[in-house]
């Protein structure tokens, strides 16, 4: 059944280039020139903006809530009704993600220039298909499309981090990526079935009322769930080991799938679930305790990192943490406010590391910035901007704004949220102190570039829009505020002045450390601290560890040894064999026959006899056989 | 009459098979083809013929040995026309995937036919003594699909096939016997049947006799241990077969006449149904994680998938049933298109030993593209049948009981382990000592394009699937509500 069209049908036209685009570089079989590669590849991911926009200008002239049905159909008593949503909060995500969406694909027509033709018909394509599938579950006014694109984006996080498919680490962390997530979306997949049994319905709206309703009990199940599906997307405590680990993906895919976008889904699937989830006192707390340890212990284990791309990755880590941590104290508004800053500063902090790397032949150690200031000057300038930003330099950076957002609304919620206050206060010190650690260290001189050209076009503009952004985009935490109907709670005047000093306290710091070489030794020794407390390590040895003795145990070592528990039947049958038809191999009647024959042959010793083979004999027996029968015939006659 | 010809038409044309093979020019293949496709157009044309009682598309009735109380009782609603459809087309499929094969033709495209006209037979009995009849002609031409044109221990591996299923097969002849002497007139019309009161006991035990059947044929644990190995060692032909057709048999089996025949037995065996699926379902993804056999694995992956079907059959509630229907046409597909994928890398390099192979995205792109689609099918992505299928029983599995829900769950997560691994060892990497020089052909192609669509295709369609399936799982549903009350 097809509903009558709306103006929100629209809403298709945003995913739908990036999907073409997909289908065409993914699917056709046909050879396209690396120019009409780049071509369509470029369309399908800017396109969704332009879509976007236009949506945005339906949203500011008022008509900011509408659905657009795609079809429904009746399964037993429930009813699957597939939509699309135009909301406030739908459209400020979908904007973030197509901006960022549309920068790095711009800017991964000059990164990746080097790849042979398919290698970059194969990136572009997943990059493509990843946006529309992102776009999918932005867009989503029900769970089903939801989790299409919830999960299309785990697949294409996989072979994306797996792109370099020679290299066995890349493999190995695109498949933790991959089996780590989908332990969360089992969580969430149960949680939103259990909704859709509950409310016999897939429209999200409906789901929420329908777990409103719910006694308590399950309804904190239910909301366990959810935020399992959203730790696990958004790679916090526990589940945050695969995020450092997919940095072995291309730069540009950290940029957009591990950092601004996919990785901070999580906290979308919240701000969604937000009404659900308000309800369950306890499962806030343990959102708003989880996101504030998580962001402590991500920023901490940045400061300890040798590698750009891994201090980032546990910075993003961090970074939805306080995210979390605002969803967990009702604060949606300032968690999505959040997101949208913490995507313009993380993207762009993303690819000028990567422009940055190149120039110093790919190497994405800390070490190997050393004059990045003079090499590439413009990517130092966006990157310092954007480590400003992530440290929420007061006024003049957009980080700030959220942040301060964040924080206040932690401290305004009272209770446990002064603890958390003063926790993610620390956090934001750490913050400044691994952001500026890398920028510190580029000033200083070093090696002069690897491969000296100017940066292209396709890099400049990324790095200068979302430095812009990042630097202004500030002015948009107020109104992105307003449009999700999030309050500004008075503070004290006090905790913004607490709040502000903070990141300047963690940048002097950052100062004190790049100048004193024996304090960097000293970090740099850290090794437990280094390797995030070594979870991974345990992982290892609790879970994947034991999962494979499992498996060599039943399968054999290289599958050699036979099905054990399908030898079981074999084994009874074999069993009932011998029991059955064995013990009756020598058949009672049949040695009763076989003993008849077996009278014979003293028989047939005898008879042998006669045939001795001579013609004595012979002559002998034919004349006693004559004289026999006349003898017979003369004594019957 | 139609009904009919959708079983002499492959069988038929099977004997003319044998004799076709020798006027050459791939005669034997092209009148394979030919008489499957009009099976499909007969099929359509039955379907939509319209037939005198609404709950069948298409309903014939034809006396046989009265005496005896046999007929030839065919009748067909959503869910046979899909399983007939999903004969004849995948017997198509493996047609084309076994072009090459030119020992011995003509008797190779018979016993193919005989087992696509022997599972038709099975799709659409209502007599259940022709059922049985059909259920044992099925096992004879794969049986000799798998010795003749097998690879590796194929004798052995087919007599394994031979006797488990023929054994479990006893049960089923047994359970007819009983219940159609034990009519008041001998009959073994199922519908006539189904109106008899019977004590529950006496349910159960006919039951255990059909399950037993039908669960071999499904290959849940530990009734399994035939599927690895004649998967193994079929040709790529007799895999998809197997995987499509038989197994699928067992499935169908157990959805149609359990609860019709035995309500009461149904509600009785149930949970056995569940713990049975439970545990294939976890034990089938974790063998297939410790596979080295490429097609082994798949093979595992199938146990794993049937015995979620297992569980959604048992779960006697709307949506576990028709998961359970929507996962054997997802199944079908995906499970054929790895099979045929690993086939043809077989094909290339005669090897389907994991730690050789590699490198499929270097040397071959489209076959790694496509193996790309399998591997989604495989893991149950949104938007394929599969993960249509399986969201369903685990929504059913939540009312009947958390835990197996929690367990479906379980082997999904499992499946993404295996699922990578294959395409790890397989796709990416370096090319092994044996590399795949050639990428797909057009109609290896074209072949894995129609599998793949089609997952595609029901997966983002459900009510292509789930429409035609509601009579079918209404009427389980209804005898199971008449007892319950």
């Amino acid at each position: 059944m097809i509903p009558a069209l709306t103006v929100y049908h629209l809403l298709l036209l945003v995913p739908a280039p990036a999907l073409a685009a997909f289908m065409v570089l993914g699917l056709a079989p046909v050879f396209l020139h690396r120019r009409l590669v780049m071509l369509i590849a470029l369309a399908g991911g800017t396109a969704p903006l332009l879509a976007m926009t236009g949506m945005m200008g339906l949203c500011l002239t008022g008509q900011c809530r509408g659905v657009a049905p795609i079809f429904t159909l009746q399964v037993g008593t429930a009813i699957v009704d597939l939509a699309l949503l135009l909301d406030p909060l739908s459209m400020i995500t979908g904007m973030t993600v197509t901006l960022i969406g549309a920068c790095v694909l711009i800017y991964s027509i000059d990164y990746m220039a080097g790849a042979k033709t398919a290698d970059l018909r194969r990136f572009f394509a997943l990059m493509n298909l990843f946006l529309a599938a992102m776009l999918a579950m932005v867009l989503a006014g029900d769970s089903i499309v939801y989790f299409l694109g919830w999960e299309m984006m785990g697949l294409c996080s996989f072979f994306l981090i797996a792109y370099n498919v020679f290299s066995d680490p890349a493999v190995a962390a695109g498949r933790k990526a991959f089996i780590m997530s989908r332990i969360a979306d089992a969580l969430l997949l149960g949680g939103l079935l259990l909704l859709f049994i509950a409310a016999g319905s897939v429209r999200i709206d409906a789901l929420i009322a329908a777990g409103l309703a719910l006694p308590e009990g399950q309804r904190t199940v239910i909301a366990l769930l959810l935020l399992g599906g959203a730790l696990g997307k958004s790679a916090q405590l526990p589940f945050h080991t695969w995020l450092p680990s997919a940095m072995a993906g291309p730069t540009p895919v950290s940029a957009l799938l591990h950092s601004a976008t996919m990785v901070a889904a999580g906290a979308y699937l919240m701000a969604r679930f937000a009404p659900l989830l308000a309800a369950s006192p306890d499962v806030m707390l343990v959102m708003a305790v989880g996101g504030a340890l998580t962001a402590a212990f991500g920023s901490m284990t940045a400061i300890f990192q040798s590698d750009v791309k891994r201090l980032l990755a546990f910075s993003s880590i961090s970074q939805i943490g306080f995210m979390l941590l605002a969803l967990g104290v009702g604060a949606p508004a300032a968690a999505m406010a959040h997101f949208v800053t913490h995507a313009l500063f993380k993207s762009l902090l993303f690819l000028a590391a990567g422009d940055i790397a190149h120039s110093a032949g790919d190497d994405t150690s800390i070490a190997a910035m050393k004059g990045a200031a003079s090499r590439r000057p413009l990517a130092f300038a966006a990157f310092t901007i954007g480590a400003a930003s992530l440290s929420g330099l007061p006024l003049v950076t957009a980080g700030w704004w959220s942040k301060e957002e964040v924080l206040d609304a932690v401290l305004g919620s009272g209770g446990a949220g002064r603890a958390l206050w003063v926790l993610a206060l620390l956090t934001a010190v750490m913050t400044a102190i691994y952001a500026f650690r890398p920028v510190l260290i580029a000033l200083k001189p070093g090696p002069v570039d690897a491969h000296p050209h100017t940066p292209g076009l396709a890099t400049r503009i990324p790095l200068v829009l979302l430095g812009f952004g990042s630097l202004t985009g500030g002015l948009l935490v107020g109104p992105v505020i307003r449009l999700l109907g999030g309050v500004h709670p008075e503070m004290p005047a006090y905790s913004v002045v607490v709040a502000a000093l903070a990141p300047l306290t963690g940048l002097a710091i950052s100062w004190q450390l790049s100048r004193s070489p024996q304090l960097a030794d000293w970090l740099a020794a850290r090794r437990l601290l280094r390797q995030g407390l070594q979870i991974d390590v345990l992982y290892q040895a609790w879970f994947v560890q034991p999962f494979q003795r499992l498996v060599d145990r039943l399968s054999g070592v290289h599958g050699t040894t036979p099905d054990p528990f399908g030898a079981a039947p074999v084994t009874m049958m074999l069993w009932l064999k011998r029991q059955l038809i064995d013990r009756f191999r020598s058949d009672g009647f049949d040695s009763g026959w076989m003993a008849l024959a077996g009278t014979a042959t003293p028989l047939w010793a005898v008879a042998r006899r006669s045939q001795s083979g001579r013609a004595r004999d012979a002559v002998m027996a034919l004349a006693g056989g004559t004289a026999g029968l006349l003898l017979l015939g003369w004594m019957t006659a | 009459m139609s009904l009919i010809a959708l079983i002499l038409l492959p069988l038929l044309g099977g004997v003319a098979a044998l004799f076709a093979a020798r006027l050459g020019n791939n005669a034997e293949r092209w009148l394979s083809v030919g008489v499957l496709g009009i099976g499909l157009v007969v099929l359509v044309a039955a379907c939509l013929g319209g037939s005198p009682d609404p709950r069948w598309l298409a309903f014939s009735r034809t006396p046989w040995a009265p005496s005896l109380g046999v007929q030839l009782l065919f009748a067909v609603d959503g869910l046979s026309a899909a399983m007939l459809a999903l004969s004849l087309g995948l017997g198509m499929v493996a047609v084309f995937t076994s072009w090459q094969t030119n020992e011995n033709s003509g008797l190779f495209h018979a016993a193919l036919l005989w087992t696509v006209a022997a599972s038709n037979g099975v799709f659409m009995s209502f007599d259940l003594l022709v059922l049985a009849f059909f259920w044992e002609l099925m096992v004879v031409p794969s049986f000799l699909l798998i010795a003749l044109w097998g690879h590796g221990a194929r004798e052995a591996s087919a007599m394994k096939f031979l006797i488990f299923n023929a054994v479990a097969g006893l049960g089923l002849l047994g359970a007819v016997f009983w219940l159609g002497a034990s009519a008041p007139i001998v009959t073994f019309d199922a519908f006539e049947l189904a109106k008899l009161a019977r004590p529950a006991g006496v349910q159960t035990w006919l039951l255990a006799g059909f399950a037993l059947a039908f669960v071999v044929k499904l290959s849940v644990p530990p009734f399994h241990a035939w599927l690895p190995d004649a998967h193994t060692d079929a040709p790529t032909a007799g895999s998809i077969l197997l995987a499509g057709l038989l197994l699928k048999t067992g499935a169908y089996g157990l959805f149609r006449f359990p609860a019709m025949l035995f309500p009461e037995g149904y509600l009785a065996l149930a949970p056995v149904g569940l713990v049975l699926g439970s545990v294939g379902a976890l034990y089938g993804a974790v063998m297939a994680c410790g596979q080295t056999d490429a097609k082994r694995l798949v093979a595992y992956t199938s146990v794993a998938h049937m015995s979620i079907v297992l569980m959604g059959v048992s779960g006697g509630v709307h949506f576990a049933l028709m998961g359970a229907a929507v996962e054997m046409v997802g199944h079908a597909f995906s499970a054929s298109l790895l099979f045929f994928l690993i086939g043809a890398v077989y094909d290339r390099v005669g090897t389907r030993d994991l730690r050789d192979l590699g490198g499929l995205q270097r040397t071959a792109p489209r076959f790694a593209a496509v193996f790309a689609l399998g591997f989604s099918a495989v893991l149950a992505m949104p938007g394929t049948a599969n993960f249509l299928g399986e969201a369903l029983v685990i929504t059913g599995m939540f009312q009947v009981n958390w835990i197996y829900a929690a367990i479906v769950l379980t082997a999904l997560v499992v499946s993404v382990v295996y699922a990578t691994r294959l395409l790890k060892e397989v796709v990416f990497g370096e090319p092994g000592p044996k590399p795949v020089t050639q990428d797909l052909g057009s109609r290896e192609l074209s072949i894995a394009v129609v599998l793949g669509s089609a997952t595609l295709l029901f997966g983002l369609l459900p009510q292509l699937l789930m429409t035609p399936f509601t009579p079918a799982v209404d009427a389980v549903l209804a005898s199971l509500e008449a007892v319950r009350r």
